[in-house]
């Protein structure tokens, strides 16, 4: 797979254009910023969308239209919510067998230097839910960890 | 003998002075490095602490010159191992005022001192019906070893309580006590919220109704002179990482004769007196608790951190410290939105806090791009969150070698956080 999808690759050139840590560090604070409260609604913040595992909490859903997932999330961290923002933002539009194609290259792509392990692990994990989503053809987070998705 | 010594809040002079920090500073390598290009300002020694020269090189030089296994070997290299691995037991000893060296036992880490006495004393002498008592802000480390127990043996938990400011209720944790109590397992200071616990006074308490008191002093060892026969406990428990010494080492003290009545531990070599088929004896404390061979390079690596930390005095230590705090207090407390969570009188050098509006994990996340170091969560402390209501606290915890420009650059950093995040 080349080319992921446009808005994978805008914010691939934009964080490869920032050449200071600070800098990328402040980007994705305000790429968290700039996700509002309607962007993901109290309503679809509820456990069943809850990852486990997070040191803040990370709520993620898959729509699926046409063989393609779209994916959303939020988060009550900003750091965090900007970091699913981006995540959601580039891989969404994927079939499953695309999602499948996804490697740790690809986040790694990002140019995430600025975080700290922590996060990056985070990322990781968010990357494998996604390929998860795919596989089960969509569904809940608790779906997946039960299995029934 | 269980105090810190008070400072004059708004001076923070005097005993400031007379501790030359700059000095202090010199022996500790790691705080020249820098952090994203800034200076490091370590504010998280109540997770670990940092290493002066003395121990790096004691660890070092253990190694390269007289390392062997210690105890049995016939051979002047486990000689010399053994006698300077000894020293340190009676050095520890000297440094918690125990009766003696053999009341010292070396463990991997307080969490094993905590479960080394559930699964002896505990085991042995706790029964369905019996009532132990642990506090609101305990670790997770003096929770759940009792909890584990518990769910084989049946005895109640009772929980003593702590008020909004986070100081200790004395009286509630009286009417928790009766015949039944049979343990207070509890620390000598919050790691999150840095409350001094009156631990004497707990202990004597505890002690009239017949109850055995084993005080996790994790925390407290660093802050805090401590004489456990004055504080009369049965039990005290620290690692050596918080202590300015190496990580897998840990220390149970233990009255002679509640040791005595415990069954040994773990099964290994070392700890046994004669082993045959038809019925194996064992050795006496300390070593009946030392089961298999035990962190000699961290042993004396502590020991070295154990004389650096007496030859700096605690009281003059404690003084610095509690100057530090004074002042970082002071200058928090300015910040508008800055809460600062525990507000005992008698606190150690631990300031946790939140920015109204924030999230912690951002909070911490920004400190850390200004090359400020702090914990972010819940500290291993999640009963303690709960009755705070809060999800978690950034930590500022501060060490020996802390100074006031550490200090001015963690409110530098807020400030920073305040403009990113707001």
């Amino acid at each position: 797979m080349n080319s992921i999808t446009p808005q994978y690759e805008d914010y691939a050139d934009a964080l490869e254009m920032i050449d200071d840590e600070d800098m990328r560090f402040e980007y994705i604070i305000d790429m968290g910023k700039k996700v509002k409260d309607e962007d993901f609604p109290e309503a679809l913040r509820i456990d069943p969308n809850l990852m486990h595992g997070c040191m803040s909490r990370v709520w993620l859903c898959d729509e699926v239209r046409d063989g393609k997932h779209y994916f959303s999330g939020f988060s009550d961290a900003i750091i965090v919510k900007g970091l699913v923002a981006m995540m959601a933002g580039s891989f969404s539009g994927l079939t499953t067998d695309e999602l499948q194609e996804l490697t740790t290259g690809h986040v790694r792509r990002l140019n995430l230097g600025a975080l700290t392990t922590q996060r990056q692990v985070g990322m990781m994990a968010m990357l494998e839910t996604f390929k998860k989503f795919g596989l089960a053809g969509g569904g809940t987070i608790a779906q997946l960890r039960s299995g029934s998705a | 003998m269980n105090k810190i010594v008070p400072i004059d809040a708004q001076s923070g002079s005097n005993s400031m002075d007379a501790y030359d920090i700059e000095r202090v500073r010199e022996d500790f390598p790691i705080l020249k490095q820098h952090i994203y290009g800034k200076s490091l300002v370590f504010l998280d020694s109540g997770a670990s602490a940092q290493k002066p020269q003395v121990v790096i090189d004691a660890v070092h030089e253990c190694y390269e010159t007289y390392y062997s296994n210690v105890h049995r070997g016939a051979h002047f290299l486990s000689q010399k191992c053994t006698d300077v691995y000894e020293q340190v037991r009676g050095q520890i000893a000297t440094f918690i005022n125990a009766q003696s060296e053999n009341n010292v036992i070396f463990t991997s880490s307080v969490t094993e001192s905590i479960n080394l006495v559930a699964q002896t004393w505990g085991r042995k002498f706790l029964k369905k019906g019996d009532e132990i008592i642990v506090s609101e802000v305990e670790h997770h480390a003096n929770i759940v070893p009792w909890q584990l127990l518990q769910d084989e043996i049946g005895f109640d938990i009772k929980v003593a309580k702590i008020d909004d400011q986070g100081e200790f209720l004395l009286d509630t944790f009286k009417a928790l006590l009766s015949p039944k109590t049979k343990l207070v397992a509890i620390t000598d200071c919050s790691n999150v919220l840095g409350t001094i616990l009156p631990v004497k006074e707990i202990t004597r308490l505890a002690h009239e109704v017949g109850a055995k008191v084993l005080v996790d002093g994790t925390q407290g060892i660093v802050h805090i002179w401590v004489d456990v026969q004055d504080l009369d406990c049965d039990f005290y428990g620290f690692t050596g990482h918080k202590i300015y010494g190496p990580t897998g080492v840990g220390i149970l003290y233990g009255k002679m004769d509640v040791l005595k009545s415990m069954p040994p531990y773990q099964g290994g070599g070392d700890m046994i007196d004669k082993v045959s088929f038809s019925g194996t004896t064992f050795q006496e404390p300390p070593y009946r608790f030392e089961a298999g061979t035990p962190p000699i390079a961290q042993v004396i690596g502590l020991g070295a951190a154990i004389k650096y930390v007496s030859d700096l005095g605690m009281e003059n230590i404690s003084a610095h410290e509690q100057g530090l705090l004074a002042y970082a207090n002071e200058l928090l407390s300015a910040i508008e939105g800055v809460q600062i969570i525990g507000q005992a009188k008698d606190k150690a050098a631990i300031i946790s806090f939140l920015i109204e509006g924030t999230h912690p994990f951002d909070v911490a996340a920004v400190l850390d791009r200004q090359g400020v170091a702090t914990r972010v969560g819940h500290h291993c402390a999640e009963p303690l969150m709960d009755r705070l209501g809060i999800v978690g606290t950034v930590r500022a915890s501060f060490g020996l070698y802390n100074n006031k420009d550490d200090v001015d650059r963690l409110v530098a950093a807020i400030g920073r956080a305040k403009e990113l995040l707001l």
